[in-house]
């Protein structure tokens, strides 16, 4: 298969997923998309590795390995470091000074304001994993240039 | 990790896309190693001067002074 053709298959994918979302959202049913997401990325993953055109070289493998390196360090501290903060509050630790018996402190945030606070550090982790791919990629000469 | 590629492509009247396609990588690895800004595994430094018939030392040459044996 030409890399075109994958590109194009993978647009198709996208654009199938983002129509189960919004049908799965109107039927009440998330286990559809939930399928349908692993089912889309099982198949980019097999239309990939028929792309005959494009080699993933050494190079390739190094940029994505340290790219995934760097993004796992900083975002399992930022990730642990708010869940605990998060668990602490669930367990209803005592605060300094203590509170007279039977009257909890304000919830700073709520367990479901904390899901949501969770979520959106997963997905910045896709946004930080482009940053340090992009950073990784010009270090070892993507977008170098040649007189060729 | 300095390297001569580029002359030995030269002598070979090779392009950067030729000599990739032959040792199986893409050009801009290629590209990316001539101009050190990666430094290629043992195994590729191998397939690449054993593409030009010579041997793996006449290709890259190492700028770091490292401790021998006989220093010790």
């Amino acid at each position: 298969m030409k890399k075109n053709t994958f590109y194009l298959i993978f647009g198709c994918i996208a654009l199938a997923l983002l129509f189960l979302f919004w049908y799965s959202v109107e039927l009440h049913t998330p286990l559809l998309i939930e399928i349908a997401f692993i089912l889309g990325i099982v198949l980019v993953y097999l239309a990939k590795r028929t792309v005959t055109d494009s080699i993933e070289d050494e190079r390739d493998v190094k940029i994505t390995e340290q790219a995934t390196i760097r993004t796992m360090q900083v975002f399992w501290v930022v990730f642990c470091a708010f869940s605990i903060g998060a668990v602490m509050q669930i367990l209803y630790v005592p605060t300094f000074p203590r509170q007279p018996m039977g009257t909890r402190p304000p919830d700073l945030l709520g367990p479901r304001m904390i899901g949501y606070i969770q979520l959106g550090l997963l997905c910045l982790m896709v946004f930080l994993y482009v940053g340090f791919r992009i950073y990784y990629a010009k270090k070892y000469g993507e977008f170098e240039t040649d007189e060729e | 990790m300095k390297n001569k590629i580029k002359i030995f492509r030269a002598m070979h009247d090779l392009t950067q896309e030729q000599l990739a396609q032959a040792i199986g990588v893409n050009r801009q690895t290629i590209l990316a190693i001539e101009k050190e800004k990666y430094i290629p595994s043992l195994d590729l430094a191998f397939k690449i001067s054993r593409y030009f018939g010579v041997n793996i030392e006449e290709v890259f040459i190492s700028d770091e002074k490292t401790p021998t044996i006989k220093d010790t």
